[in-house]
């Protein structure tokens, strides 16, 4: 099922908490609403359920309109933040009371909920009650009560952010492939920007209200068409600066910073005298690999170093208002340098991204 | 492993100061708790020559009229927690979940029945509803009506008196269980298709189980222990009003000891009700920390207006006796006209000023008893939650063993136990007029346990760790840290046991001597003499006294008081 969303509005009193957005959820598509708490995300999930009535805009589920449609009567299945169990219930009656609520014969309700439960790896679970289960088996019960329905779309309020880290990849790898599965449309609701990269085909950040970008997961980590999406995914160095020429070498522009001209590329957008924010981030910056034509290049020193295991990250003043981050991806075949130590950091042009200032 | 180690060191490293602490409290609840009710069971079943004999449970499951008491009371309990039940939750439901005119006021109104003593309100339902009351009167020059109707006589007025002022300990049960269920609980439920009544049903009434259970406990103890309620109406085939009978009768030996029979009954009966419910709850504690609220709904312009309409009427039912109260405190002469036809202060005037002893004994005795109640029950808490000292789980079940005793068997427990001169000074603990707070201390105390104890689980181990770590004394950490956090909720809890006290009539009319009179033996004895005037006055000011004890329990607690008749 299609989900069409145009100029969507909700206000709690004065603040727009869904500020006139605009987007469209394919069929299949495992759809991602990303953002920090407050961002409007959760509301925008609430809409869509039918949980709160829009105040202006449009939902369109297919071709029917539901702005007015009562949650049950929308073809969704939800999966709440603290799984929303109800602890009175077994799990086989958790999973059946909306199958109850529509007078399915008990035989065809046992042949369905033993099925939901095998597909979600809850076998033989079924006479438990909710308390009785870890918090990954409850997250699963949640999971089988929304789809034993045959949903025509999944609703998700960010389900894992209650389980321990280890869980929660396992589970979520266990989400993404049961949706691919049923190829069901889901929309997920998550403030960690590594689950949406992981899980998503498309994710759309949100920021005050508003979607700052859509776009899958690979366009959005390396072109963010925006200072917020720079700075909220992944890790980035910014560095402000005012663009002089447009169109030299691979098509790239060239601006004036603090730390000197860098050359970098961009999506079109910028004119020359434009000012600009430059991203560069921290995996794709060498150490002390020479300068040279197509390369950024700046001197500082190491201010701290952090050991991660598969990475090692150096915090290197190189003169700007905060330290550069510059990773080493194999620190196995590194000799960890020590505070003070003089570095050169460089980085290609290709990897040095120039985006507007909002 | 280092739970064991704790444990071990626990006592070795407890100064001896602490341990006598420790050793008192448990002298204090062996003393004035157990061996009381030892005593009544071991009279139960003990003839005059003081054998062990069955002779005397025999006799009571042989009489007709015993037994007829026995239905009845289970009966009238039932009854009252099936009315209570309706009113109670549909109150509950109607404030915390629909917005309507005048909500919050309603809100308040709903604890009013709590600050009217049961004893003032019976009579003040008869001032309104007897026979030769306001209503009868009026219905009788109105329609010519020969014979007044019968309101208040018989079992439908014990109903309709402890109905109207038990269901607001149902609502605030409710509301409690209530504002601790997850919201997302029933959207889930809206999500699968579960539309109002069956939601309700299916979801929403099964979460506020707990609650339920514990107001519903309380409410059927309450019905089933009150004799004053059923004596002012005439009803004498209840097993609470046989008790009271038999003892007070001095003549008949046989009679007497039946009497503490059947409070050995009505403890066994209570227990048994409490420990079902007990394990009912256990199973079945649903609350979380919800993280949100459901949002109150908008009543249509039809159903707003039925709300307050139906609210009101319960209310005006329930200040029906705090109205015949006054009017019949106030009223000169006042019978057979609906409404008293001159006014005078003069009852105020004799039950205060001329006999100031009822007030006076009421205040200080209540007010001993509160302090019992702290010197005792805050370090109860105290042990309770922050210790692991040996026998917490027994203290813990004694609290709640003492909230399910009826005040009749107490009172009659202390008249058997303590009717012996003590040694040193050969006077017996029941010629003392210290006796009465003390058995208000013992009857308030889980209030003030139960308060005190849910105030110290918030105050979480590791911010008094922390002060230590910072350099503070165990008396500085107390002083600073955990005093401040926690004061409010003993506050409210000895408030709670001040009001309870000041009120009780069942445990203390045994026990009352002259001189020793509080307000509540005041009011009974007035009224059994017919001086109806000194007997409401008096009830008007216990009613004020309540007022303004529960007037300050909301300032420093809000209306959250639910929490304490679990």
């Amino acid at each position: 099922m299609r989900i069409a969303i145009s100029n969507l509005t909700k206000r709690f009193g004065a603040l727009a908490a869904v500020n006139a957005v605009s987007l469209t959820v394919e069929e299949g598509e495992m759809f991602t609403l990303l953002g920090p708490s407050g961002c409007g995300k959760t509301t925008l999930l609430r809409l869509l359920a039918g949980f709160y009535t829009p105040d202006a805009g449009e939902i369109r589920f297919g071709d029917r309109v539901v702005n007015e449609v009562p949650p049950h009567e929308r073809g969704i299945g939800m999966v709440f933040q603290n799984y929303a169990l109800w602890p009175h219930m077994t799990v086989t009656e958790n999973v059946c009371y909306g199958l109850k609520l529509r007078r399915v014969s008990a035989s065809d309700m046992a042949a369905r909920a033993r099925a939901v439960l095998d597909k979600v790896g809850l076998t033989g679970l079924g006479e438990r009650y909710p308390g009785q289960l870890s918090g990954g088996q409850q997250q699963r019960v949640a999971l089988a009560r929304a789809l034993v329905l045959n949903p025509l779309m999944l609703l998700l309020d960010e389900p894992l952010s209650n389980l321990d880290a280890k869980i929660r990849v396992q589970v979520r790898s266990e989400i993404r492939k049961l949706q691919k599965e049923l190829g069901i449309t889901a929309v997920y609701v998550t403030h960690d920007q590594e689950e949406a990269l992981a899980m998503s085909d498309r994710i759309a950040v949100f920021n005050l209200g508003s979607a700052c970008q859509i776009g899958p997961p690979k366009a959005l980590y390396e072109r963010p068409a925006n200072r917020f999406v720079a700075d909220f995914i992944g890790i980035n160095n910014l560095i402000d600066g005012t663009v002089t020429t447009v169109g030299g070498q691979e098509g790239g522009l060239r601006a004036v910073t603090a730390l000197g001209e860098i050359g970098a590329i961009h999506d079109g957008r910028l004119r020359a005298g434009d000012r600009c924010v430059i991203c560069i981030r921290p995996e794709n910056i060498t150490l002390n690999s020479g300068t040279g034509n197509g390369k950024n290049s700046f001197s500082g020193r190491i201010a701290l170093s952090a050991y991660l295991g598969n990475t090692l990250r150096y915090d290197v003043e190189v003169g700007g208002p905060t330290p550069f981050k510059a990773d080493i991806g194999d620190p196995w075949h590194h000799e960890q340098l020590a505070i003070g130590t003089p570095i050169t950091l460089s980085c290609t042009i290709g990897s040095t991204l120039a985006i507007p200032v909002d | 492993m280092e739970q064991v180690s704790a444990f071990s060191a626990g006592w070795r490293r407890t100064p001896a100061s602490a341990v006598s602490g420790f050793g008192l409290i448990w002298l204090f609840l062996l003393l004035f708790v157990l061996y009381p009710l030892t005593r009544i069971f071991y009279d139960a079943f003990t003839n005059e020559a003081g054998q062990f004999t069955l002779v005397n449970f025999q006799e009571f499951f042989t009489d007709q009229f015993y037994l007829r008491s026995l239905w009845n009371s289970l009966l009238l309990g039932f009854a009252t927690v099936l009315t209570t039940s309706v009113i109670g939750i549909g109150v509950a439901f109607l404030i915390i979940r629909y917005e309507f005119p005048y909500r919050n006021l309603f809100g308040y109104l709903t604890m009013l029945p709590m600050i009217l003593p049961p004893l003032v309100g019976v009579l003040g339902f008869v001032f309104i509803l007897g026979r030769a009351g306001t209503v009868n009167i009026l219905l009788m020059d109105w329609f010519d009506m020969l014979h007044p109707i019968n309101f208040m006589y018989g079992m439908h007025g014990v109903l309709l008196v402890e109905t109207l002022h038990l269901f607001p300990f149902m609502t605030l049960s409710i509301l409690d269980s209530l504002s601790k269920v997850d919201p997302s609980l029933e959207e889930a439920a809206q999500i699968v298709g579960a539309k109002g009544w069956r939601r309700f049903r299916d979801i929403t009434l099964p979460l506020t189980t707990p609650g339920y259970i514990s107001g519903a406990l309380l409410v059927f103890i309450w019905t089933f222990a009150d004799f004053v309620t059923p004596l002012v109406v005439g009803v004498q085939d209840l097993l609470a009003v046989q008790a009271y009978l038999n003892i007070v009768q001095f003549v008949d030996r046989r009679i007497f000891r039946m009497g503490i029979v059947i409070s050995a009954l009505l403890v066994v009966l209570a227990i048994v009700f409490v420990l079902v419910a007990r394990h009912y709850v256990a199973i079945k504690d649903y609350s979380s920390l919800a993280y949100s609220r459901v949002e109150r709904r908008q009543l249509g312009p039809i159903a707003r207006w039925l709300a307050v309409a139906v609210l009101g009427l319960l209310m005006f039912l329930s200040m029906i006796p705090q109205v015949g109260v006054v009017l019949a405190a106030v009223g000169k002469g006042w019978s057979l006209t609906p409404f008293p036809v001159q006014y005078t202060l003069d009852y105020f005037r004799q039950v205060s000023i001329e006999t100031p002893r009822f007030i006076v004994n009421s205040l200080v005795y209540s007010g001993i008893a509160v302090f019992i109640c702290l010197a005792v029950g805050v370090p109860m808490a105290w042990i309770m939650a922050r210790t692991r000292a040996p026998g917490r789980g027994s203290m813990d079940a004694l609290t709640t063993l003492i909230l399910a005793i009826p005040g009749t068997a107490i009172g009659i427990a202390y008249i058997r136990a303590f009717h012996y001169p003590l040694p040193a000074i050969d006077v017996a603990l029941t010629s003392m007029w210290i006796i009465l707070p003390l058995v208000l201390a013992v009857r308030r105390l889980p209030y003030t346990v139960r308060s005190s104890y849910s105030s110290l689980l918030l105050v979480h181990k590791s911010m008094e760790e922390a002060a230590e770590n910072v350099g503070a004394t165990k008396f500085a950490t107390f002083r600073d840290i955990t005093a401040p956090l926690v004061w409010k909720g003993i506050l409210v809890g000895a408030l709670f046991s001040f009001i309870m006290s000041i009120q009780e009539a069942s445990a203390t009319l045994f026990l009352t001597l002259g001189g020793w009179e509080m307000i509540p033996f005041g009011i009974f004895t007035y009224y059994i003499a017919g001086s109806h005037g000194q007997a409401a006055a008096l009830g008007v000011i216990l009613i004020v006294l309540c007022a303004v004890s529960l007037y300050i329990v909301n300032r420093v607690a809000g209306a959250r008081v639910g929490g304490l008749f679990g």
